[in-house]
């Protein structure tokens, strides 16, 4: 059984221009073992599905329907209560902002401790202090160091302490949120190999949430790959990056610079953001797609599968089959 | 311009940057910080020219040096072969409506109150260049030629009705407006998305072949460099440890650093 499952998830937020449609009717599912990764721009909804998984979605967003089935419960019928129960313990989140996301007047060692402390109150003074030793050793900070408080940190090091205290209460599942977008390469490259180790060793289960492509190709197995609110197309990282179907993955992979100059870049015409106060089920890319009919832009786009596990969501069937290249 | 004696646009030569610590009364720690350690490079006319390092590498303190929002400890920044350094006044006007920035944060750096025409005409109206009719001329021009079209569109609107992305065409039409010879773009992408950052490039290749414009492009993605710049200098502690054409760098890197940039980059390798 999967270990996450989530079924036609909408969430919406409450502005003075309307409802604005964040999360458009997401379904997936998530195995140990295997790491999700979401890709997408700016404003396209990833965050917010990685809050609502931790019960921390802002007052003015709301579940507007759908279920979050997470080991036998529904997530999105918790009471603040329950959540408490799960949030941290079971579901761990690993935050963007590294610098922000310590609190500047407690030593590192308190932090984790705070963490443990808080899931296993009668933990023995012996057993915390063996549990953060270890947790430092994972995460490769010095013991040396763990009293320090976090401006005598670098940023990376910063960021293992936030990757120590997800992995304080053993979760049986991780979103690591942008982990590493603070960060330059140097120090990505280490925190993105130590993420795919501990996972690894763990075998938990990862949500990987990123702007960049490359980033998440590295560390997950199956893709999401999402555009205004809406899952525009999935499959293994094989399928998306090297066979790309949607429109928007072709345009994201196209801009993608590396340093490998076979990969032709392809500047894209995409100059609207998309407009998430649309009706529930439409096309979020037509204000920005070059194959798009008029039609297309009347219905409501559906899944078109390429493979078992590859699929794209569009109006048009033939251009999704016929966009092999 | 004339340039009869083949100065390069833009010279560094040995520039080095102190920061002192703040003091504090009763401290006896007196470790300076060295931004810049003897920096050289050279910018010829319509080159641009990479700067790629990591965060604290003083890659922002070079280009903050460049537009003289701050004065090197030691060594001398000259234009067309002529010392910026002393210049004051007048002179210093002058240098600065021929060299401009591009900050990182379009949300930043985009004055709120200010509408996008008010926003691009203020070096205009500071050089005292043109008439109100002229200037509005030019303001729709500029906004054309950043592809913020219709112009009329945009002339009225303020910072918070636009995407990062139209942001950022703003502040490229604004460094651009006064025709300056040189431009300074410090990390012009890094808070936008690939697909719209991409379209900067394009953008700054653009304005780069109609108007002969130099640039400083200073980045921490090597890859951007890479896909934007003639030449690329590598930036480690406060020392330039490499500088080469774009394609020499990345195909035949020298210094153990630069390889190690090469190596970290991520890539599509589906082994791990």
């Amino acid at each position: 059984m999967a270990l996450l499952s989530i079924k036609n998830l909408s969430i919406g937020y409450q502005t003075k221009a309307g409802m604005l449609k964040a999360v458009d009717n997401i379904s997936f599912e998530l195995e140990r073992g295997r790491p999700l990764g979401f890709v997408g721009e700016s404003g396209c909804g990833k965050t917010t599905i990685g809050m609502a998984l931790m019960g921390l979605l802002p007052g003015n967003a709301h579940i507007l329907g759908g279920t979050i089935g997470f080991q036998d419960q529904d997530l999105t019928r918790l009471n603040e209560d329950q959540w408490r129960r799960v949030r941290g313990k079971e579901i761990a989140m690993i935050f963007q902002a590294a610098m922000n996301a310590l609190n500047p007047v407690m030593r590192v060692d308190e932090q984790v401790i705070e963490a443990i402390v808080t899931h296993t109150p009668d933990i023995s003074p012996d057993d915390l202090g063996k549990r953060i030793n270890e947790l430092f050793d994972l995460v490769e900070i010095p013991r040396a160091r763990i009293k320090d408080f976090p401006h005598e940190y670098s940023g990376g090091m910063k960021q293992r302490v936030i990757i120590a205290m997800a992995l304080a209460c053993n979760p049986k599942l991780i979103i690591a949120d942008e982990p590493t977008t603070a960060l330059d390469v140097i120090v990505q490259d280490q925190i993105l190999k130590e993420i795919k180790a501990i996972q690894k060793a763990m075998n938990t289960g990862l949500i990987f949430i990123s702007h960049d492509i490359a980033v998440v190709a590295s560390v997950c197995k199956d893709i999401c790959v999402m555009y205004g609110g809406q899952i525009v197309e999935k499959g293994t990282r094989e399928e998306v990056f090297r066979n790309p179907r949607h429109p928007y993955t072709k345009a994201l992979l196209g801009s993608y610079l590396s340093l490998d100059n076979e990969l032709s870049v392809v500047i894209p015409d995409m100059r609207e953001t998309p407009d998430l106060t649309l009706e529930s089920g439409c096309c979020r890319f037509a204000v920005n797609c070059k194959t798009c009919s008029s039609a297309c832009k009347a219905d409501t786009p559906k899944w078109i599968d390429i493979s078992r596990s590859h699929k794209a969501l569009c109006c048009d069937e033939t251009i999704i089959r016929n966009s092999h290249e | 311009m004339s340039n009869p004696k083949k100065y390069p646009l833009i010279e560094m030569k040995a520039v080095t940057k102190e920061y002192s610590p703040r003091t504090r009364f009763f401290s006896k720690c007196q470790n300076k910080v060295l931004a810049l350690n003897s920096i050289d490079f050279s910018i010829e006319k319509g080159e641009i020219f990479g700067l790629v390092g990591q965060s604290g590498s003083g890659k922002t303190t070079c280009g903050r040096l460049l537009v003289r929002l701050e004065e090197p400890t030691s060594g001398s920044i000259c234009l067309n072969g002529s010392p910026v350094n002393k210049l004051k006044g007048v002179g210093l006007k002058t240098y600065r409506s021929k060299v401009q920035m591009i900050f990182q944060d379009p949300y930043q750096s985009l004055n709120p109150h200010l509408s996008i025409a008010e926003t691009i005409l203020e070096p205009l109206v500071v050089n005292g260049l043109g008439t109100a009719a002229t200037r509005r001329e030019k303001v729709l021009h500029t906004l054309e030629i950043v592809g913020l079209s219709p112009a009329d569109d945009f002339y009225d609107r303020y910072p918070h009705q636009l995407s990062g992305g139209q942001r950022q065409r703003v502040a490229i039409a604004r460094a651009i407006v006064l025709d300056p010879d040189f431009i300074v773009a410090d990390e012009p992408t890094s808070m936008l998305d690939a697909t719209i950052a991409i379209q900067l490039f394009q953008l700054l290749t653009q304005i780069r072949k109609r108007f002969d414009m130099a640039f400083l492009f200073i980045t921490h993605n090597l890859a951007a460099a890479n896909y934007l710049c003639d030449r690329i200098a590598v930036i480690h502690e406060g020392h330039i440890v490499e500088v080469n054409t774009a394609n020499n760098i990345i195909q035949h890197p020298e210094h153990p650093y630069t390889k190690r940039l090469i190596q970290v980059q991520p890539g599509f390798d589906f082994n791990g």
